[in-house]
C-alpha cells in the first residue's frame, strides 16, 4: 500500500491536514510562529494535555468513562507537591510515591466500579468530587511553593525548541502503543471495550480487565499531574480543573469511539496537537479576546467535518 | 429483620419485600426519605421553610437542565451545549426584556424559540454531517456561548421588570412556584416518554437505532426533534434561573451545567447508551445531589471539606440504591 | 443555649435559629470577654489563595472588638449558585450580618435582597454589588484605581515610552471591564509614547494562564516593553513565565502579593506589584458588621465614593509595592488598617 493512501485510510488522516495547513497558515500570517522559542512553548503546553487525554483514552478503549481525571492529578499534584514542600522529599520520590497513589486511585475507582456494579459514570463523578474535595481540604486554596530546584529545571529546561518536559509523554505514548497492540493484556482491553458479553465468554475476565483499565487511567492521570506542577513551578490546586473536556474531545475527534473498542494513539496525538495548536494562534494572531471562544469552536467543528467528509467520500470509494 | 406475612395466595410478603421490590427510582425515594430523615433529625434547620423554599429553587432550576439532557440522552446521544445555550438563552432574556422593552409572555416565548433554534442547529449539524453528537455539541458549545460574548461584551442586564425577580420568589403555598413550574414540564415529558407516539419512537431509535430505522421511523427527524426540545428545555431552565437571579449575567450556566445535567438522569434510570428515560428518575436524582449537599451545609461540615464529604456521601448513597436492587433481585429468585 | 438573637424580622429564621443552637458552629471563637452576641460570617466566591489573608484580619476583629463568633467560609466551588446556597444555609442557622465577596457583581443581589428582608446586613467585601443592591456599602480597593495606578506604575518604570501587553482575568467579570478601561485610560494619557499593543484574557486559571502568557511571550516578546496583569493568578503566572524566560528587559507590574510575585521583585523580575489589604478588608469589615447588627445604619451624606458599580464605595486602601518595600509593606498595610478603623464609625455609621 502506497504511503499517501495508508495515511488517507486512517481516521486521523484529516486532522493531520488541519494541523500541516494549520501551521503553513500560521508561519505566514505572523513569522514569530516559527521561532524556537514559540515552537518550545507549543510543544510544552500539549504535554499535560496528551496524558490527560490518554487517561479517557483508555477508558474508551475499555468502554468505559473516567470523570475523575482531572480531579486525580489535581490531587497528585498537590500530593507531591505537599510532599517536597511541607516534607522535603526529593523530587524523584515524591513524583513516584505520588504517581503510585494515583495508581491506587484509580484502582478505587475500578474496585468501585467492578464490585458494586454501578454505573463507572456515576462512580468516576463521585470520587472525582471526593479527590477535588480532599484537594481543597488539605490545601484550602493555598498553593505549595517551595519545590526542588531541578524539579522545576525540568519543568523549563529545553534542547533548542525541545522541551525536557516531553520526554516523559513520548515514553508514555511508546508504552501504551506497546501495551495496546502487542500486549494480551491491552488487547483484551479492547475487546471487552468493543464487545464484553464475546471478550467474557471467550475467556477473559472482564471485571479485571476494567479494574486494569482503570488503574492505568488513574496512573497516566497522575503523570500527568506531576508534568503540571513541574511546568507551573508551584502545586496549585486548581490543577486538573480543565482537563474534563479536552480529556474527551481529543480521543473522540482522534476516533475513538465513544461506545468502546476503538482507540487511536496517533490520533488523539494529532488531536491534541491541533487544538494546542488553534489556542496559540489565538494569542499569535491577538485575536480579540471576546472572539477566542467562538472562533475555537467553529475551527474543532470545521477540523472534524472535514474529517467526516473524508470518512464518507473513502467509504463511498470502497 | 423482616415481618412474614401469609397472604391468601400463599406467598409471603415481607418488609424487606416491600423495601427492595420496585424500581432504580424506587429505591432513590427510599434513600431520600432516609436521608431526610437523618438529616433533619441531626438538625431540625432542615426543615425550616428558609431552607426548604432554598433547596426547592435550585433542585427546580436543576431538574429542567436534567431533563435537557435526559431527552438526548433517551436517543443514545449527548448535549454537550445545554450550559451554553442556557447561558444565550439568559441573556437574550435580558436584552428583550430590558433593552427592547417586550411584554413578558413574548419575551419568554421568543427565548423559548430561540433555544429551539439552537438546539435545531445541532440536530441538523448531527443528522446531515453524520459526526457523533459529541463532538459536535462540544463545538457548538464554545460557538454559542463565545457568540453569547462577542454580543453582550460580558456587560449584566440587571434591570429587568421586577415581575421576574418577584416570581422567582414566589410560592404556592409551601412550594416554590419555580418548583411547580418544573413539576409541571415533568408531567408534559412524562406524558411524551410514556404515552405518546413521538416518545415511543425516541426511546426506540436510543435502544437500536438500525432497527427503528428499519421499521419506519424516521430517525434523523426523530434526533433533530430531541435536540430541538432539549434547547427549548435549556431555555425554560435559563428563564427559571434569570427569575430565581433576578437578573441576566454572562457567568451563569454554561459549564456549571454540564455534569449536573448529565448526573441527575443518570442516577435517576436514564441510560447513557439510551433506549431508557426516566422523568421520576432526573427529579428524585436531582433532590438527590442538592438534598445531600443542603443537608452537609445545614450539619456545618467544614466548608473546605463539604466537597468530599459530597463524594461520599454520593457513593453511599448509590452503593445503597445498587444493594437495594441486588436484594430485590434475590428475593425475587428466592419467591420463585 | 439559647442567646438573645432578637433582631427585628427575624421569624422566618427563628425556628433555624433555634434548631442552629443545637448544632455545634465551626468557628474561630474569641477567647476574650464578650461585648456583643453576634456571629458574623465572611464568605468569598469560592476557593482562591487571595481569601486566606482574610482569616488572620477576622481573628483578630473578633478578638478586638469582642464579637461572640466569627466564620470564614469558603463556598466549594466559584459558583454563585453554591455561595448563595451557603449563604441561606447561614442565615439559617443564626448568622447576623454577612461580609461577602459577590461571586456575581449582580447575581448575588437577589440573595442579599432576602438576607435584608430578615435583617440580616450584608456588606461587599473586596468585591463589589452592582446598584442597587441591599449591600450595606463596598468596602473594597477600587478596581479602577488600582489598574490605573498599576498601569501609570508600569509606564514609570519603562520609562514613559514602549509597547506595554494586558493580561486580565475573567471576560465575564464586569471588573474585568473595569480594568481594560482604566489600562486604555493610562495609555491615553502618554500621548502615543506607550502603546497597548495586545489584552489576553482568561488568564486568571494556572493552567490556562500558563499556556496563554507563554504564547504571548513566544509570539511578541521582542516587541513588547512591559505587562500589566491585573487579576491574581494572572500576575502570578506571568512573574512566573518572565523569570523562566531570563529576561529583565521586560518590565511587569502586577496584582495582590503572592509570593512568587514577591520573590520576583525581590530578584528584579517584576517592577512591582499592587497590594490589596485583605487583612483590612476583614478587620473593619467584621467591625462594621458587629456595628451594623447592633442596628447601626449607613449614613447617606458620609464620603461615599462613587465606583461605575456602586455609589457606596468605601476604599480598603492599597499600597504599591516595589523593591524598596517589599520587606515592609505589610506592616505599613496594618497601620493603614488601624487608622482606618479608628475614624470609621463616626464617619460612615450612625449608631444610637
Amino acid at each position: 500500500m502506497k504511503p499517501v493512501t495508508f495515511l488517507l485510510r486512517e481516521q486521523w488522516s484529516g486532522i493531520l491536514l488541519a494541523v500541516v495547513l494549520g501551521i503553513v497558515a500560521l508561519s505566514i500570517a505572523n513569522p514569530t510562529f516559527n521561532t524556537e522559542f514559540n515552537w518550545f512553548v507549543l510543544l510544552r503546553s500539549i504535554c499535560v494535555v496528551a496524558l490527560a487525554a490518554f487517561s479517557q483514552m483508555i477508558m474508551l478503549g475499555v468502554g468505559q468513562m473516567n470523570l475523575s481525571v482531572g480531579a486525580l492529578g489535581g490531587l497528585v499534584a498537590i500530593l507531591v507537591g505537599g510532599l517536597m514542600d511541607a516534607w522535603g522529599v526529593p523530587a524523584i520520590p515524591a513524583a513516584s510515591i505520588a504517581v503510585l497513589v494515583g495508581g491506587g486511585a484509580g484502582l478505587l475507582n475500578g474496585w468501585l466500579t467492578v464490585r458494586t456494579g454501578i454505573n463507572g459514570f456515576v462512580v468516576t463523578l463521585a470520587t472525582a468530587s471526593a479527590f477535588t474535595g480532599i484537594n481543597l481540604g488539605l490545601t484550602r486554596a493555598v498553593p505549595f511553593y517551595h519545590l526542588p530546584a531541578d524539579f522545576v529545571a525540568f519543568g523549563n529546561g529545553r534542547i533548542g525548541a525541545f522541551p525536557l518536559l516531553m520526554i516523559v509523554p513520548i515514553i508514555v505514548t511508546a508504552l501504551l502503543a506497546i501495551f495496546l497492540n502487542r500486549t494480551v493484556k491491552g488487547r483484551h482491553l479492547l475487546a471487552v471495550g468493543g464487545n464484553s458479553n464475546a471478550a467474557e465468554l471467550s475467556g477473559i475476565s472482564v471485571s479485571r480487565t476494567i479494574m486494569l483499565a482503570h488503574c492505568l487511567s488513574g496512573l497516566i492521570a497522575a503523570i500527568a499531574g506531576v508534568l503540571a506542577v513541574a511546568q507551573l513551578g508551584s502545586a496549585q490546586p486548581t490543577i486538573g480543573s480543565d482537563w474534563l473536556i479536552i480529556s474527551f474531545a481529543a480521543p473522540i475527534i482522534g476516533g475513538a469511539s465513544l461506545s468502546g473498542g476503538s482507540v487511536s494513539i496517533t490520533g488523539t496525538v494529532v488531536a491534541v496537537v491541533l487544538i494546542g495548536l488553534i489556542q496559540n494562534a489565538m494569542v499569535l494572531l491577538a485575536v480579540d479576546p471576546y472572539w477566542v471562544t467562538f472562533l475555537l469552536g467553529s475551527l474543532i467543528l470545521a477540523a472534524v467535518w472535514i474529517n467526516r467528509i473524508r470518512t464518507v467520500r473513502m467509504e463511498r470509494a470502497q | 429483620m423482616t415481618t412474614q406475612v401469609q397472604s391468601s395466595s400463599g406467598a409471603s410478603i415481607s418488609i424487606t419485600g416491600l423495601l427492595t421490590r420496585g424500581s432504580t427510582q424506587f429505591g432513590l425515594l427510599i434513600i431520600l426519605s432516609v436521608l431526610w430523615t437523618v438529616f433533619a433529625s441531626l438538625s431540625p434547620g432542615f426543615l425550616s421553610t428558609f431552607n426548604l423554599n432554598s433547596l426547592g429553587r435550585s433542585v427546580a432550576v436543576d431538574v429542567v437542565v436534567g431533563f435537557a439532557q435526559m431527552v438526548v440522552l433517551a436517543t443514545g446521544g449527548m448535549n454537550l451545549s445545554v450550559g451554553a445555550i442556557g447561558v444565550c438563552s439568559v441573556m437574550l432574556a435580558g436584552y428583550f426584556l430590558q433593552v427592547l422593552g417586550l411584554p413578558i409572555p413574548l419575551a419568554i416565548a421568543g427565548t423559548l424559540a430561540f433555544g429551539g433554534v439552537l438546539g435545531w442547529l445541532n440536530g441538523i449539524a448531527i443528522t446531515k454531517t453524520g459526526v457523533n453528537s459529541f463532538v459536535v455539541t462540544l463545538a457548538t458549545a464554545s460557538l454559542f456561548s463565545g457568540g453569547m460574548l462577542i454580543l453582550s461584551h460580558g456587560v449584566p442586564l440587571n434591570g429587568l421588570p421586577s415581575e421576574i425577580g418577584a416570581f422567582g420568589k414566589a410560592t404556592v403555598g409551601p412550594v416554590p412556584a419555580l418548583a411547580v413550574v418544573a413539576l409541571a414540564i415533568g408531567g408534559l415529558l412524562y406524558i411524551l416518554f410514556a404515552h405518546s407516539v413521538l416518545g415511543r419512537q425516541i426511546l426506540s431509535v436510543g435502544a437500536n437505532s438500525r432497527a427503528a430505522e428499519m421499521s419506519g421511523i424516521p430517525v434523523s427527524r426523530v434526533i433533530v426533534f430531541v435536540h430541538v426540545l432539549s434547547g427549548v428545555l435549556a431555555a425554560a431552565a435559563a428563564l427559571m434561573l434569570t427569575a430565581r437571579l433576578g437578573a441576566a449575567m454572562p457567568a451563569v450556566a454554561g459549564d456549571d451545567w454540564l455534569l449536573p445535567s448529565f448526573l441527575a438522569p443518570v442516577i435517576g434510570g436514564t441510560s447513557l447508551a439510551g433506549g431508557a428515560a426516566s422523568v421520576i428518575g432526573t427529579i428524585l436524582g436531582a433532590l438527590l445531589v442538592s438534598t445531600i449537599r443542603s443537608g452537609l451545609l445545614i450539619l456545618q461540615f467544614a466548608s473546605f471539606w463539604l466537597q468530599f464529604f459530597l463524594g461520599v456521601f454520593l457513593l453511599a448513597a448509590i452503593l445503597l440504591q445498587r444493594y437495594r436492587s441486588v436484594l430485590s433481585a434475590r428475593e425475587q429468585t428466592r419467591q420463585a | 443555649m439559647e442567646t438573645g438573637f432578637v433582631t427585628g424580622g427575624m421569624k422566618r429564621v427563628g425556628r433555624g435559629v433555634l434548631a442552629a443552637c443545637l448544632a455545634g458552629p465551626l468557628a474561630l471563637a474569641p477567647l476574650a470577654a464578650v461585648a456583643s452576641d453576634h456571629r458574623i460570617a465572611l464568605v468569598p466566591g469560592g476557593p482562591h489563595p487571595y481569601f486566606a489573608g482574610w482569616e488572620p484580619g477576622l481573628t483578630d476583629a473578633a478578638k478586638d472588638f469582642g464579637i461572640a463568633k466569627v466564620a470564614y467560609q469558603v463556598p466549594a466551588e466559584w459558583k454563585l449558585e453554591t455561595q448563595t446556597q451557603l449563604l441561606e444555609s447561614l442565615a439559617a442557622q443564626g448568622t447576623n450580618a454577612f461580609g461577602i465577596f459577590p461571586g456575581d457583581a449582580v447575581g448575588i443581589n437577589s440573595t442579599l435582597g432576602e438576607l435584608k428582608a430578615g435583617g440580616l446586613p450584608s456588606i461587599a467585601i473586596a468585591g463589589c454589588a452592582k446598584d442597587p443592591t441591599a449591600a450595606a456599602f463596598c468596602f473594597s480597593t477600587d478596581v479602577f484605581q488600582a489598574a490605573y495606578v498599576g498601569t501609570k506604575a508600569l509606564i514609570a518604570a519603562m520609562g514613559g515610552k514602549g509597547a506595554i501587553v494586558h493580561v486580565a482575568g475573567l471576560l465575564v467579570d464586569p471588573n474585568t471591564t473595569l480594568r481594560e478601561q482604566a489600562v486604555t485610560k493610562a495609555v491615553d494619557e502618554t500621548k502615543g509614547a506607550v502603546t497597548l499593543l495586545q489584552t489576553v484574557g482568561d488568564t486568571d486559571n494556572q493552567e490556562r494562564g500558563d499556556q496563554k502568557i507563554n504564547a504571548l511571550l513566544a509570539a511578541q516578546k521582542d516587541k513588547i516593553g512591559g505587562i500589566i496583569a491585573t487579576a491574581y493568578i494572572s500576575s502570578v503566572v506571568t512573574a512566573t513565565a518572565l523569570r523562566n524566560l531570563g529576561d529583565k528587559r521586560i518590565k511587569m507590574v502586577g496584582i495582590d502579593d503572592d509570593k512568587i510575585v514577591l520573590n520576583g521583585i525581590r530578584d528584579g523580575f517584576v517592577a512591582g506589584t499592587i497590594a490589596q489589604n485583605p487583612y483590612g478588608q476583614a478587620y473593619i469589615g467584621a467591625y462594621a458588621l458587629d456595628l451594623l447588627a447592633s442596628g447601626c445604619t449607613v449614613k447617606p451624606d458620609a464620603p461615599w465614593i462613587t465606583t461605575p458599580l456602586t455609589a457606596h464605595f468605601v476604599d480598603s486602601g492599597t499600597v504599591v509595592i516595589s523593591a524598596n518595600n517589599v520587606g515592609t509593606y505589610a506592616e505599613d498595610l496594618k497601620a493603614l488598617t488601624k487608622k482606618m478603623q479608628a475614624t470609621f464609625k463616626d464617619t460612615y455609621l450612625t449608631c444610637k
